[in-house]
């Protein structure tokens, strides 16, 4: 069976949206909009003063993050190395009595030695990554299967308590949505302080790499809820019900 | 199209109104919706807060200005990561787009998570006609799919639904035992929805925002269902419509702060997802194909009006619906289409049908509750009178502006009379607008409801809290006397 094909053309579309907006023509230059208008130079400038700021309230940019999160349904741990991270997430392990736990390989993880901890006690650790499957249904399974998935952050934000996740090579989508219990490991210096620090510089980065950034990011800044079944407030829906937010410094 | 069922809006409303255990439901979620939204606000303090909503409001404006420039590069934008753009005049156009998309890759099922545009569509429908079952992954959408039903809110889509008929709907569809404990319900649903996710062929998805600067669908979630659905099938189709865009990626942090303080009064919600394109060859799981599907479906009418267009700035929050004293009386079916509430009235005759939809534009107290809580500033009264301007001439704007009148009066009546709470009946006296005697005489005030909507143009707002209290004064004179 032949349809007939009466898509619409992307400029007939075009045409048929700027008549109702009133104009004939389209535009000769880009629209005057000050968000897009700075240029490299200047938003490199921004991020920098940006970083200064943030460098300068650090500790207080933590309390807010810290505080934040425990609001926002996060247990928070607060730990002075890399060790005593992989001892405290063994320990989230073993009271959540995993078997199985899924991981990324973000350096933090090559720091952070938690498959010791894990195996320590009796939690096999898996990397999830394609490399590993022979195919992505495979890699859906283990995801599915696993009882915690442990990653790393790109950034958190303070004022949203939330964990940037970015998924790519060793970083699976799936690690940290799909097990039950879900942990974040987070560097002090990995913080910002609000959400607008944080698209300045995605900009920047969108700029530096002429438009090749990342297809893909989340937000995770609590465990997954619903409020869909008589306005009451349940947790742990498809993603993780139980999230911990690990911060290192 | 989604079926149009405006016409019944007076039928469907008196149904409603007299429906006790509906009612109970309302009372109870908005109540509750508007004091989550009240608390999440607070922070800023009243001044900073409207200056943010003034900000997000000039910037749609701009957006909307300026639409075919940022359409054209949201297309450049995303080919240039890897996915594709259409652009659909109307529903039917864009079903198509999906089929196509999905008899190419020759898919059987669809994983959903909440669109309102695929609802225009009736997406549903038209991919179980082609053969392909369609499943919803929204708790909310999921159990409405299963009772058959269109959303009753925008962001509580079965928020009419009790533990009781959800437990039911389960038992029915998916053979489960009876239980009222809400948590095990959402178990249920989780593991018959797992299995889906793991087997679909393709995710659909809505867009909150659409940035053209970096070609970003951003969708914002609580559940994880949005996550699933951009990461375990293989393609990935995002629909929108066109009046979702944002011009630049810092514009984000603003409507992120700005839309789920509106909705559901939280500072953020638990997911927030961002895609540009499809996977990265090295990335280890996520669609191997994108496309956004940017859907008109007589949006560019409201364009065309320069007083309409503002209601395209709307970022479907729901907060005009929670405050509206007929949205929290007549609830969501009654509006007959997708959109319900403030809102609800004034796109709806101009997305479907302005002479089958005339009822719409009178269900409305012109209050203007919506218009002060609404985050893009849209002065939703304003655009009410201009389509009862335009869809009624002479005495039919009375008969109709008397007849919720009525309606409204009649619960009343019942109100006073089975209940003598104070807190109800200052309730029903904030929405009518009137005042009320002991005796349960009903005066009226010369306000827009009661003295017709002439004269209503020059009405100051009324702010629902300073009624409650002026008719609290009223009270007490009477019953002190
Ligand atoms: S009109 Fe305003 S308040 Fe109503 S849903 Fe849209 S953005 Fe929210």
């Amino acid at each position: 069976m032949v349809e007939k094909e009466t898509k619409t053309d992307k400029s007939d579309f075009l045409q048929l949206v700027r008549e109702a907006i009133g104009r004939k023509t389209p535009l000769l230059y880009a629209p005057d909009y000050p968000p897009l208008k700075s240029n490299y130079t200047r938003q490199q400038e921004k991020v920098r003063t940006i970083t200064a700021k943030n460098l300068a309230r650090k500790s207080k940019i933590l309390d807010q993050l810290i505080e934040n999160a425990s609001f926002a349904g996060w247990n928070v741990h607060r730990v002075s190395d890399h060790e005593s991270a992989a001892e405290k997430i063994g320990e989230i392990a073993a009271s959540v009595k995993a078997k199985l736990a899924v991981r990324t390989t973000e350096t933090i993880l090559k720091s952070v030695n938690v498959d010791g901890a894990l195996r320590s006690k009796k939690v096999t650790p898996v990397v999830l990554a394609s490399g590993r499957y022979r195919s992505k249904s495979d890699l859906k399974e283990v995801a599915f299967k696993a009882d915690l998935g442990i990653s790393g952050v790109s950034f958190a934000i303070a004022e949203t308590a939330s964990c940037v996740l970015i998924p790519r090579k060793g970083v699976a989508r799936l690690t940290s949505l799909a097990p039950p219990v879900f942990v974040a490991i987070v560097q002090a210096d990995q913080v910002l302080e609000n959400l607008d620090d944080y698209f300045a510089m995605v900009r920047l980065q969108f700029q530096k790499t002429r438009g090749r950034y990342p297809n893909y990011t989340n937000f995770v800044s609590g465990p997954s809820r619903t409020a869909d079944i008589e306005q009451t407030l349940t947790i742990g829906v498809h993603g993780p019900g139980i999230v911990h937010m690990v911060l290192v410094g | 199209m989604a079926e149009v069922k405006t016409a019944k809006f007076k039928k469907a409303s008196s149904q409603a109104v007299s429906d006790p255990k509906l009612q109970n439901t309302l009372e109870h979620v908005m109540g509750h919706f508007i004091e989550a939204r009240a608390g999440a606000i607070e922070e800023f303090g009243d001044e900073s807060w409207d200056q943010m909503r003034e900000r997000a409001s000039s910037i749609k404006k701009h957006a909307l200005e300026n639409l075919d420039y940022y359409l054209d590069l949201i297309d450049r934008t995303i080919q240039k990561n890897g996915g594709h753009v259409h652009f659909a005049k109307d529903t039917q156009e864009a079903n198509r787009i999906v089929l196509d998309i999905a008899k190419k890759a020759e898919a059987k099922r669809v994983i959903k998570s909440k669109s309102m545009v695929s609802e225009e569509m009736g997406l549903n429908k038209a991919l179980e006609k082609a053969g392909i079952e369609p499943v919803e992954t929204d708790l909310g959408e999921y159990i409405i799919q299963l009772a058959d039903e269109p959303p009753f809110h925008i962001i509580a889509p079965a928020m009419h639904k009790t533990k009781q008929e959800v437990s039911e709907l389960f038992q029915d569809w998916l053979r489960t035992a009876p239980t009222q404990d809400i948590k095990q319900l959402c178990i249920i649903a989780r593991d018959a929805l797992r299995e889906k996710f793991s087997t679909a062929d393709i995710g659909v998805s809505g867009a909150n925002f659409v940035v053209a600067e970096t070609g970003t669908v951003v969708l914002v979630t609580n559940e994880g269902n949005g996550r699933m659905t951009t990461s375990t099938p293989k393609i990935h189709i995002a629909v929108s419509g066109i009046e979702k865009v944002l011009p630049a990626i810092e514009d984000v942090g603003l409507f992120l702060r700005l839309l789920p303080r509106s909705a559901t009064g939280q500072r953020i919600t638990s997911y927030n997802t961002f895609v540009s394109g499809p996977k990265f060859s090295t990335d280890e799981d996520g669609p191997e194909e994108f496309h956004l599907i940017m859907v008109d479906n007589g949006r560019l009418n409201l364009m065309r009006d320069p007083e309409f267009r503002e209601a395209l700035k709307c970022i479907r929050c729901g907060a005009c619906l929670n405050t509206c004293p007929i949205y929290r009386k007549v609830g969501g079916h009654s509006y007959g289409w997708v959109y319900p509430g403030p809102i609800g009235a004034v796109i709806t005759p101009v997305l479907t049908n302005i002479k089958q939809s005339k009822d719409l534009p009178y269900a409305s107290t012109l209050c203007g509750a919506c218009r002060d809580v609404c985050p893009v500033k849209i002065d939703i009264p304003k655009l009410l009178l201009k389509l009862r301007h335009m869809a009624v001439e002479g005495d039919s704007s009375q008969r109709s502006v008397s007849w919720i009148e009525r309606l409204m009066i009649g619960q009343w009546r019942k109100t006073v009379s089975t209940r003598s709470s104070i807190e109800r009946a200052t309730n029903l006296a904030r929405f009518l607008q009137v005042v009320v005697t002991k005796k349960g005489i009903i005066r009226n005030l010369p306000l827009p409801l009661i003295s017709g909507w002439t004269k209503s143009r020059d009405f100051p707002a009324l702010a629902p809290k300073s009624f409650a209290q002026l008719w609290q004064e009223k009270f007490s004179e009477e019953t002190d006397g």
